[in-house]
């Protein structure tokens, strides 16, 4: 095992630095040239006895350039605190970088690492310190194993150009199919019993380090890794990796686009003639579902209320009008009471549901829930079985949360989800038609187990 | 607003400094002016308001009460429909109305048997000396919940109040006919009376931040998480109170999106003030709150009107505050001096909410989505009686 994570250490680091250096390109163009430069030249010139000397004074700077940085931050935090989001990035990435063709082993500068997650979450209220956040992990820090289709999919979410859980689940598939078909079993490996613990999982750690993991990409790894433990150590190598690539997009098919197609169908068959229907926010379900109830020939209206923080309901609204959809845009939860009174039927859509059936959504979908039930309209999610989780359950939105990487501070603080208990929740529609479409939310085990999926198990 | 207006604009300030040196018709009109454009809203229409009504009663001309009250009510209504949407003007014209009435009675007495009720109005309205003149009062304000935990005697003290405000209201001559013939030396007691009155009005209104504070260590317990929805003044001065006696956490919410890094930070006056007597703020960025309420022990906002029903006006989304307190069962605590009291139901109109200025919220450079979008920016909620746990006031 240390054999081959150190085996090439000259070499292995090079190209791989290279191909990491082109999705960093954009960001840090001086250090792109430089570190491959640098891992070329050292190696050849420079004794063993020399190199350790180097890395050791190198080491010694960085430490003393972490401390210079900790003064620096303690005696400006605000300063800090306001340009943090980018300074992470762009902050010091050429320093790094040179830095980075020295190192073996994992988790290279993780002196520097532990730095900057303290400053980051040192902000965070202590009543919320529990909570995880996403971070921009540098990609010169990312373990030297990560593939760079993977490092590209982690750093985009860590900024959240993707943001939503199915759409991180795709490209976390798409990601791993590039990862297993460059993937070749080292000699007297088997694919079976090599494939995850030494290529999969340093890609899982990082892909968490960036964000973590919504509740489709655990179950979507999950049933992965089982797959990949089915196969007999004895399969030849390149079937194996056939059928798994082939399995990965039948998952995406059948648990991601198949899915989005029963849910609006179902979902649209819910609405009736001339009802009001009120939603919050912008989920991809819902506008799909309105979509194709328009598409069906039903007439209805839209109150769309949104989340001023993100307002994904103003593209929503736009899309819904140009469909030729009677639109009423609130841009907050201000009058939701007597908004919700006009309104029949409420359509949400969510991130995750729990086995004790609540419901993990875009925070302030519970409010709308709430105001929803209360005001006697019915309450529907849309939601995808994968991303139902059937071991855990939450009974706060404090259980299971992200905190907003942006708004991390006692100044400004912002959880990403909340947390909508069962009783909110008239039904949810999910891709399986024995449902009959809509189900209550408790049932979600039930539902799961109907499947008799022995996959999901 | 622009911000240039507020260069030429008068302001409140302005014009109380100026109401003596300028003619009564014109401090009216800048008034009402500024009512109009919002540059006077809130807890300070009701002190604008009895600025004014003073400026009536001492320097207009009457003769005797009926023309004084037909002076103040003209004056009175012509203020309250220059903001329809602050009832705490009319509040405050009822009392001043129901005061003249009382010195107008009282006078008659003083005239019919020299055995006097010396008790000033305000007194005559305190709970432990009901007004003994006043018909048997409507059962207007009898509502189960003002039966609070922390046992304040509100229900009582807001029943006289309002009851006296409105019986004050009805009979519009009866009490004062009898004095239609009195004498110039009694319209100058009179007047003298009046104002001072009104400046006891004055007074309540400027101590009611303060008594209500006096009852903050009562409500906040040490170590207590406490959801703060956009402070008004009247919640800062309890909050700070509160954290000269306690340590707790306070959550402020408010609707206005925070974007992190511009500088100015909400409610920095009072976070800085809270955190130098070592209370915990954290200023919440969230639409919605259901998130947070677990973790939160009570939530506390400020009323802009509580009317007779007990329901209340408030900023919006404090009623999804409410709610949601309401589902996990935390109590909320509102604040609202007595001068907030309105002796009617609420309006249809304020039911569904005052709305707001959009264009915050939509780029008016994207000609589509202005285009596509038919905003509704609710800027105030109407909260049910049944969501409010405990009404705090200053009696």
């Amino acid at each position: 095992m240390a054999t081959e994570s150190n085996g090439a250490p000259a070499g292995a680091p090079a190209p791989q630095e290279a191909k990491t250096a082109a999705p960093a390109s954009a960001k840090a163009p001086a250090a792109a040239p430089a570190a491959p430069g640098a891992a070329a030249a050292n190696p050849e010139k420079l004794t063993p006895a020399q190199l350790k000397a180097k890395a050791k004074a190198e080491k010694a700077a960085r430490r003393a350039k972490a401390i210079e940085n900790k003064a620096a931050v303690v005696a400006a935090t605000p300063a800090k605190e306001a340009g943090k989001g980018k300074g992470k990035q762009d902050g010091q990435p050429a320093q790094n970088k040179q830095h980075r063709p020295s190192m073996s082993g994992r988790r290279p500068s993780i002196g520097g690492i532990v730095e900057k997650e303290k400053d980051v979450r040192s902000g965070i209220p202590e009543c919320f310190s529990h909570v995880p956040m996403a971070k921009r992990v540098q990609l010169s820090q990312a373990h030297k194993d990560v593939d760079p289709a993977v490092l590209v999919v982690g750093q985009q979410m860590a900024a959240f150009a993707i943001k939503d859980s199915i759409s991180r689940l795709e490209a976390t598939l798409l990601a791993f199919k590039k990862v297993i078909e460059s993937y070749e079993t080292p000699k007297g490996n088997s694919l079976s019993r090599h494939l995850v613990p030494h290529v999969l999982n340093p890609q899982i750690e990082y892909l968490t380090e960036c964000r973590p993991m919504c509740f489709a990409m655990g179950n979507a790894i999950r049933l992965l890794k089982t797959k990949i433990n089915s196969f007999d150590i004895n399969d030849p190598e390149d079937e194996t990796k056939e059928e798994l690539l082939e399995w990965i997009d039948g998952m995406i098919n059948e648990r991601i686009k198949l899915a989005e197609y029963l849910i609006a169908r179902n979902a649209a068959g819910l609405i009736e003639e001339g009802e009001k229907v009120l939603t919050y926010g912008r989920h991809r379900l819902v506008e799909k579902t309105l979509l194709k109830a328009k598409e069906i020939g039903k007439t209805f209206d839209v109150t769309i209320i949104d989340d001023p923080y993100e307002r994904g309901g103003q593209t929503l609204a736009k899309t819904l009008r140009q469909a030729g959809i009677n639109v009423l845009y609130s841009p907050n939860l201000g009058g939701l009471r007597p908004k919700v009174a006009g309104a029949t039927n409420v359509i949400l859509g969510g991130e995750a549901i729990f086995a004790n059936g609540s419901l993990n959504a875009a925070s302030g979908t519970a409010d709308v829930a709430m105001a929803g039930q209360n005001a006697g309209a019915k309450v529907t999610v849309l939601c995808e079985t994968i991303n139902f989780d059937r071991e855990r359950v939450s009974v706060d939105a404090l259980t299971y949360n992200e905190i907003d990487p942006e708004r991390n501070t006692a100044d400004c603080f912002r959880l990403l989800f909340d947390n909508t208990q069962d009783k909110y929740i008239s039904g949810v529609v999910t891709e399986f038609e024995s449902g009959g479409g809509n189900s209550p939310a408790q049932a979600i085990l039930a539902l799961l187990r109907m499947r008799e999926d022995p996959q999901i198990a | 607003m622009p911000p240039s207006q507020a260069t030429y604009a008068p302001s409140l300030d302005k014009l109380i400094k100026s109401l003596k040196s300028q003619p009564c018709e014109a401090s009216i009109e800048a008034l009402i002016f500024l009512l109009k454009r919002r540059q006077v809203k809130g807890d300070d229409c009701a002190i604008a308001t009895a600025h004014i009504l003073l400026q009536v009663v001492a320097r207009s001309k009457w003769h005797d009460v009926d023309q004084l009250l037909g002076r103040v009510q003209s004056v009175g209504s012509r203020l309250a429909r220059a903001a329809p949407h602050e009832p705490v003007i009319g509040n405050i014209v009822r009392r001043v109305l129901g005061l003249i009435r009382d010195e107008a009675s009282e006078d008659r007495n003083n005239a019919d048997d020299l055995g006097s009720e010396s008790a000033s109005d305000i007194q005559s309205l305190a709970p432990t000396n009901p007004p003994p003149q006043r018909p048997a009062p409507t059962p207007v304000l009898m509502r189960s919940n003002t039966a609070a935990p922390g046992g304040l005697q509100v229900s009582k003290s807001m029943f006289n109040i309002l009851s006296a405000a409105t019986s004050a209201d009805t009979p519009m001559t009866g009490a004062s006919t009898p004095l239609s013939q009195a004498q110039p030396a009694s319209v100058h007691a009179l007047r003298t009376e009046v104002i001072n009155g009104i400046e006891e009005i004055m007074d309540e209104i400027q101590q009611a931040d303060d008594q209500i504070a006096s009852f903050a260590d009562i409500q906040i317990h040490p170590g207590e998480y406490v959801l703060a929805y956009q402070p008004t003044k009247t919640v800062e001065r309890f909050l700070i109170k509160a954290a000269t006696r306690r340590r707790f956490t306070v959550l402020i919410a408010s609707i206005d999106p925070i974007e992190p890094g511009t500088g100015e930070k909400p409610y920095a006056a009072l976070r800085k003030k809270l955190n130098s007597h070592g209370v915990t703020t954290i200023n919440l960025a969230s639409n919605g709150l259901m998130a947070y309420i677990p973790r939160v022990n009570k939530v506390i906002f400020g009323a802009k009107v509580i009317y007779q029903n007990g329901g209340l006006l408030v900023d919006s989304g404090a009623c999804i505050a409410a709610q949601a307190a309401r589902e996990f069962l935390k109590p909320v605590i509102v604040l609202g001096a007595v001068y907030k009291f309105c002796p009617e139901d609420p309006s249809d109109e304020a039911v569904i909410g005052e709305l707001g200025n959009p264009s915050s919220f939509v780029s008016y450079a994207d000609g589509p989505e202005v285009e596509a979008l038919d905003i509704e920016n609710t800027v105030t909620d109407y909260i049910p009686p049944s969501l409010v746990e405990v009404y705090i006031t200053n009696l």
